[in-house]
């Protein structure tokens, strides 16, 4: 079928994924003539989720919503504003382009509401290779090895770990350390509200992330709560001031482009590490999906899109911007060696589990984020005590 | 003065003592409108433009402010229940209490330091100029942009601040400064005061220039140096402007967002969250607008108690 008319997509991205963006719709207009893409931006500081609720609840009119959020995807569905499309999964064979993991992420009470498009491996922690040189050290694997390597890298006055704690990005590290030790499907109990903050699996990711603590893995918790997530990443991928970050994909479009590395040769990354414990072939995921939203007008050019998206044409283009499809009709040769990298573990994991801060609803997200702050201020029994009470409470006027 | 309450078209009609022989208006221009029509009609678009957007947002978040509404879903009828959430909420209460800090210490640095400096400046004026000018244009910049230059003065790793404290010999005073609960409020505070402290400077400024003359010339004749001079004259007789400095400077301060975005985030662990903050994450963040309108009227609250008594007093002195 001929698609024809404009394509309506709520699309706030911007930067280098904002650029991509506009690379893929003029891509698709190329390959459908009778289709034009209108963007429609929210217009938001920060999150933008709180422009994108004001342009829905001021009525207006699109097709395609670009979404990373599945608490922000549960508000949509119970809203009534986005549609299932377990038809078009069929109809368009989607199924057949991304795995069972992908499909089960933006899956909600058995029916499919988004279709990822390009996703991040969260599990992977950043380094530079002459930083770990410089100490005399490898890329750990087990958690021994890696908290073996701190005194090594502060003897070579390198900060193991630089933990931005300003805002958001601080989380990551319990987050990796509680699917390590509890894994994924306890981090969806958890977030559903199947399972408490008190309970024994938050404890104990907690006290492992305040045996890190302790064997001097970072700055103070006051230096922490000062970083800003760029300030982080400069200092363990430009200056080697520090040995690793945690963080998103977007940081190998960064290091690529702001700092003019090579992929692969100046800096890399390695799996979280191994616990033991069951649950090290389990990787943390952040993804984008589209959503259709219900006052969708032209749905045979919003699956078009969809489908295009998905294809080896539109991978090429992301993996120009440092970013991985999860389509399996992409040759992964197309990336460079640390998004291959990424894939290939991501893939390969036999669970896949979406970054839990962006699990939680907005008021347990907020309370989280601060919780996390007050543990690295103070990472004593007591706080770890004070900190799964205080959510455990806000937890229960949520669900 | 019965001039005054004469409409445009009387003293059009009225002829007038002397002056060159009227010609005849059209009929058309000899339709005058009374000083009521002419008032009302020069102020109907400003008003309607008040009410589009200061009125109607403002029923709107009294409104807003009785229902329950979190995210996208349907809103509910809540009465005082917002209200009564709000003040067993500690999050917010923390915010009330730094609002109250925050205000009075922005407002207290800001005014005694322009104050102070608008004194000084009276001594000299001519050559003042420009420094009166730098420290107003302070004032003009924006928020945002005097966010992102505090923001690399406090660094905690190659901050301009603690690289000073450095090589002046003090690193045991190094430190985060934005990231210890403990100094971020005061931090950020000195930053705010940065960016306000131009305009107590000008008001008071202005109100020292209109001090009498005679008033310096005759203190000098009798001897008075120049810190009684600033002691016993331009101190107490330059006392409206600084009520003016305190009255902007105090709005403004509870009204302050960007700088406080930019620096902390409302962080660490809510040290710096007043209840703009507050109102901003509950609302934009969390999505909980009728929760976030209950604070705003709270804090709009807050800016009538403080407002209403001063705009009476200065229009009480006006008459």
């Amino acid at each position: 079928m001929a698609q024809e008319g404009e394509l309506v997509m709520i699309n706030w991205l911007g930067g280098a994924q904002g650029e991509m963006m506009t690379k893929l719709q003029e891509s698709f207009e190329a390959k459908y003539p009778g289709v034009t893409v209108r963007n429609v931006v929210p217009q938001a500081g920060g999150d933008a989720r709180g422009g994108i609720r004001g342009l829905l609840m001021g009525g207006e009119q699109a097709d395609l919503l670009i979404n990373t959020w599945p608490a922000f995807r549960a508000e949509l569905i119970e809203a009534g504003l986005i549609l299932p499309l377990d038809e078009s999964y069929d109809s368009n064979n989607w199924g057949d382009q991304l795995g069972e993991s992908w499909r089960a992420l933006s899956r909600v009470n058995g029916e499919n509401y988004g279709v990822t498009y390009t996703f991040g491996d969260r599990s992977g922690i950043w380094y530079r290779t002459d930083t770990m040189e410089k100490a005399g050290i490898t890329p750990p694997t087990t958690y021994e090895d890696f908290i073996g390597g701190f005194s090594a890298l502060n003897d070579a006055g390198i900060t193991p770990i630089s933990v931005p704690a300003k805002v958001w990005a601080h989380a990551e590290w319990f987050e990796s350390l509680l699917l390590r030790t509890a894994g994924a499907d306890y981090m969806t109990r958890l977030a559903s509200g199947d399972a408490s903050w008190t309970d024994d699996e938050v404890k104990v990711a907690l006290q492992t992330w305040q045996e890190m603590l302790t064997a001097n893995c970072c700055d103070d918790g006051n230096t922490m709560l000062a970083l800003d997530w760029d300030i982080s990443v400069d200092a363990a991928l430009k200056t080697g001031d520090a040995a690793y970050v945690l963080m998103g994909m977007w940081l190998n479009t960064r290091a690529k482009q702001e700092y003019g590395d090579t992929p692969g040769e100046d800096f890399n990354i390695f799996q979280f590490p191994a616990f033991g414990l069951g649950h090290d072939d389990e990787s943390m995921v952040d993804a984008k999906e589209f959503n259709v939203l219900s006052s969708v007008e032209n749905r045979e050019a919003a699956d078009a899109f969809i489908s295009y998206m998905l294809t080896a044409d539109a991978a090429e283009i992301m993996a120009q911007y440092g970013l991985a499809s999860p389509s399996t009709d992409v040759d992964p040769s197309i990336y460079d060696p640390v998004i291959q990298r990424s894939v290939s573990e991501v893939t390969s994991a036999n669970k896949l589990q979406f970054v839990l801060g962006d699990l939680l609803p907005g008021d347990l997200g907020s309370e989280y984020r601060v919780a996390m702050q007050r543990f690295l201020q103070d990472p004593s029994d007591e706080t770890i005590e004070a900190i799964t009470a205080q959510l455990a409470a806000v937890a229960n006027g949520v669900y | 003065m019965a001039c005054t309450k004469m409409s445009l078209a009387e003293i059009e009609n009225s002829g007038g003592p002397s002056g060159p022989p009227k010609q005849e208006l059209p009929v058309r221009v000899r339709k005058q409108l009374t000083d009521t029509q002419a008032a009302w009609f020069l102020l109907t678009p400003l008003l309607l433009f008040f009410v589009i957007s200061v009125v109607y947002p403002v029923i709107e978040t009294i409104r807003l402010s009785f229902f329950d509404i979190r995210g996208l879903a349907p809103e509910r009828f809540d009465g005082w229940g917002n209200y009564v959430k709000l003040f067993s909420d500690p999050n917010f209460l923390s915010s009330l209490k730094v609002t109250f800090i925050w205000a009075i210490s922005a407002t207290f640095f800001s005014v005694s330091i322009g104050w102070g400096l608008a004194m000084m400046c009276s001594l000299n004026p001519r050559k003042t100029l420009i420094f009166r000018v730098m420290i107003f244009a302070a004032y003009g910049v924006s928020e945002a942009v005097s966010g992102f230059m505090w923001l690399g003065i406090y660094r905690p790793d190659y901050g301009l601040l603690n690289g000073i404290l450095e090589g002046v010999g003090l690193s045991g005073w190094t430190q985060p400064w934005l990231g210890n609960p403990s100094t971020a409020l005061g931090a950020v505070v000195i930053a705010y005061v940065w960016t306000q402290v131009g305009l107590p400077l000008m008001t008071c400024f202005a109100s020292i220039q209109s001090i009498p003359k005679n008033l310096f010339e005759a203190a000098y004749i009798d001897g008075a140096k120049s810190g009684s001079v600033m002691r016993y004259i331009i101190a107490p007789l330059s006392l409206p402007g600084v009520r003016v400095a305190i009255f902007i400077n105090l709005l403004n301060s509870l009204k302050a967002f960007d700088l406080i975005f930019i620096l902390t985030g409302g962080g660490p662990v809510r040290s710096t969250e007043t209840v703009g903050f507050f109102m901003y994450r509950e609302s934009m963040l969390n999505f909980k607008l009728g929760y976030g309108a209950a604070s705003t009227v709270i804090l709009l609250i807050a800016v009538l108690v403080v407002s209403i008594p001063l705009i009476i007093k200065r229009t009480g002195d006006a008459k």
